[in-house]
């Protein structure tokens, strides 16, 4: 069985004056409801520019409602350059150069495609993780 | 200015090649680099229902920018979980838009729109009427 954590610190000295900020959390990944580890990964770079649109990182390919993460970070460090991030017709928020999510993704049903774009002109690169319960390969066009 | 950093860490052998992640950012403002500067501070709060329960107003940030949000399930449950959606009455399997589940232990930190609407309430969705308990905290700007 594969063994997957993600572990987080948070710090601020001066956020809330006179009361550092020190958040510590760390999780293992399991398959969904269970104590199995997570199998399946899928992580990967790219590069976005705005005239590229909206893309879909990622299909809800797989079985419905389970336990997926995923992670995504803007690796570009010009500050004018975000990606937005959201779920299918929803943006979750943006994402600015040098910053990272990490979420959890149920892929509700088939409509909840990861989707991400670029804003601000040049090339944005990203670097990419997904973590699933399970995943359904897209359908091959082959005669 | 204030300074926040977040870096997160990923140690994985799903594959046979090293998978790891490790990151830091500083949580700046839209378009800046001037650090976020403001925050709800950390809340903490008990469910004992599966009824869905408003967490954060999308009134908590401005619409548009780049505030942040960390979720964390402070159980160790791998059966009970919580739904987190952004939605303004509702979270569960199937609700536009639920994001994912977060079972005992799990945390997760998503930038924030906060588009200026219910549609952008973060709201989450007890799976079971077992006592479990939240943390969360907004970064705003």
């Amino acid at each position: 069985m594969a063994t997957t954590t993600a572990t987080v610190s948070i710090t601020s000295a001066d956020l809330v004056p006179g009361m550092p900020v020190s958040i510590n959390a760390s999780s293992t990944l399991y398959q969904t409801g269970t104590t199995t580890g997570l199998e399946l990964v899928e992580m990967g770079r790219g590069t976005l520019t705005e005239a590229s649109g909206t893309d879909a990182l990622a299909d809800a390919l797989g079985t419905a409602d389970t336990t997926n993460w995923v992670y995504i970070c803007n690796k570009s460090t010009n500050v004018e350059q975000y990606m937005v991030i959201g779920i299918h017709d929803t943006i979750l928020g943006h994402l600015g150069s040098e910053e990272w999510l990490w979420i959890p993704w149920n892929m509700s049903d088939g409509d909840a495609e990861i989707f991400i774009e670029a804003e601000a002109a040049g090339s944005i690169d990203y670097e990419y993780a997904i973590y699933r319960s399970t995943n359904t390969l897209p359908a091959s066009d082959k005669a | 200015m204030a300074t926040t950093n977040a870096t997160i860490t990923i140690n994985s052998d799903i594959m046979s090649y090293s998978g790891s992640v490790s990151t830091e950012m500083t949580m700046k403002k839209f378009g800046s680099t001037v650090g976020i500067e403001e925050t709800t501070g950390l809340q903490v709060k008990k469910f004992n229902a599966t009824t869905a329960v408003e967490i954060v107003a999308n009134t908590e940030g401005t619409a548009g920018k780049g505030s942040k949000v960390y979720i964390r399930n402070t159980g160790s449950s791998t059966t009970d979980f919580f739904y987190v959606a952004l939605n303004n009455n509702a979270a569960g399997a199937t609700t536009t838009e639920t994001i994912g589940r977060l079972y005992g232990g799990d945390w997760m930190l998503m930038p924030w729109i906060a588009t200026a609407a219910t549609t952008h309430d973060i709201v989450v969705a007890p799976s079971t009427t077992n006592t479990m308990t939240l943390e969360y905290m907004v970064f705003q700007e």
